[in-house]
């Protein structure tokens, strides 16, 4: 193989494994990569080969960038789904991605589920609502089958401005942790 | 053989912590290398290996350089060289003269801190047997 076809094959890897960048993004990058190659090989007098192995696998190369952008659009956005897949990705190289991942499920979840109770009061309000018995909270949320006839429910209609606002508050700041934590974890994505 | 382990183990830690340290000051010294005039992306490689003790996969730079470019930190532009193919310099914006400026202040109070609590750490290494 010559050095250019050597050249032009890790490029065309580079440009497929690129897929979700578009594509003037795409010919910039290859084109600066390319830049790089002949100048690195011209200025030591190495081999492209020897270049290239320096360079990284370019599937590598690609998933650095493409982190890069997954993470940054994911960092500016408000949608649970692109955060989640963020996330996940997050999780796949880091600790601290994991205890992210975790943290936003958990959030999501958990922000929904005020949310749920809220919207069913509305339509099944003997199920649900807030009950106590003997002084104190024993059961709260939705229930398919009630609750024991000695606990008395608190909170009434009141359940529905609660629950909205208490899931409102928590989706919000799941997204606002995730995003920060998404900004913080692009400092420490690089590889040396 | 256990003890071996152990210190093996201990190396490994202690080199996974100085990488972290690393990765943590690549971005900073990235902006660095352009303070003083534009560089394209080998020149930025050669001049973190001359000037810090920073030596990098080669491949890391490109995606750091695109992603301060998206922050808005650099500019980029490709010029004509006598090598035959273009080059994309890259130079600082205002903003990540800025934002470097208050990098440099951190990380050297930061330092300075540090480095009194850890002088009798070092002086201790120093004494004779």
């Amino acid at each position: 193989m010559t050095a250019e076809t050597q050249i032009d094959s890790y490029l065309s890897s580079l440009r497929l494994q690129l897929g979700p960048l578009t594509l003037a993004e795409r010919e910039e990058i290859m084109r600066e990569i390319g830049a790089h190659v002949r100048d690195s090989a011209e200025e030591s007098g190495a081999s492209v080969e020897t270049v290239l192995a320096r360079l990284g696998p370019a599937e590598e190369l690609a998933a650095q960038y493409r982190d890069g952008v997954l993470i940054r659009k994911a960092s500016r956005s408000l949608s649970p789904l692109v955060l989640l897949r963020a996330t996940l990705r997050l999780a796949t190289k880091s600790a601290f991605g994991i205890v992210v991942c975790f943290c936003s499920v958990f959030g999501y979840s958990f922000g929904a589920g005020f949310v749920v109770i809220a919207l069913s009061k509305a339509i099944v309000p003997a199920h649900t609502g807030a009950w106590i018995q003997d002084g104190r909270l024993v059961s709260m949320g939705a229930f398919v089958y009630g609750v024991s006839p000695q606990a008395h429910e608190v909170l009434g209609m009141w359940i529905i401005p609660l629950g909205l606002i208490a899931g409102s508050l928590t989706l919000l700041f799941t997204t606002l942790v995730i995003r920060t934590s998404l900004r913080i974890s692009q400092r420490w994505q690089s590889r040396l | 053989m256990a003890k071996q382990r152990a210190q093996a183990v201990e190396g490994d830690q202690s080199d996974r912590w100085e990488a972290q340290l690393r990765k943590g000051a690549l971005e900073m010294a990235t902006l660095a290398s352009l303070w003083q005039r534009r560089l394209y992306g080998l020149e930025i490689i050669r001049f973190l290996e001359r000037n810090s003790r920073l030596v990098l996969a080669e491949g890391t730079i490109y995606p750091i350089l695109s992603r301060l470019k998206a922050e808005g930190l650099l500019t980029s532009e490709w010029v004509e060289a006598e090598a035959g193919h273009p080059r994309k310099y890259y130079s600082l914006t205002d903003a990540g003269r800025q934002r470097l400026r208050l990098m440099a202040e951190a990380w050297a109070s930061f330092a300075a801190g540090l480095s009194c609590l850890l002088e009798p750490v070092l002086e201790k290494q120093e004494e004779p047997q």
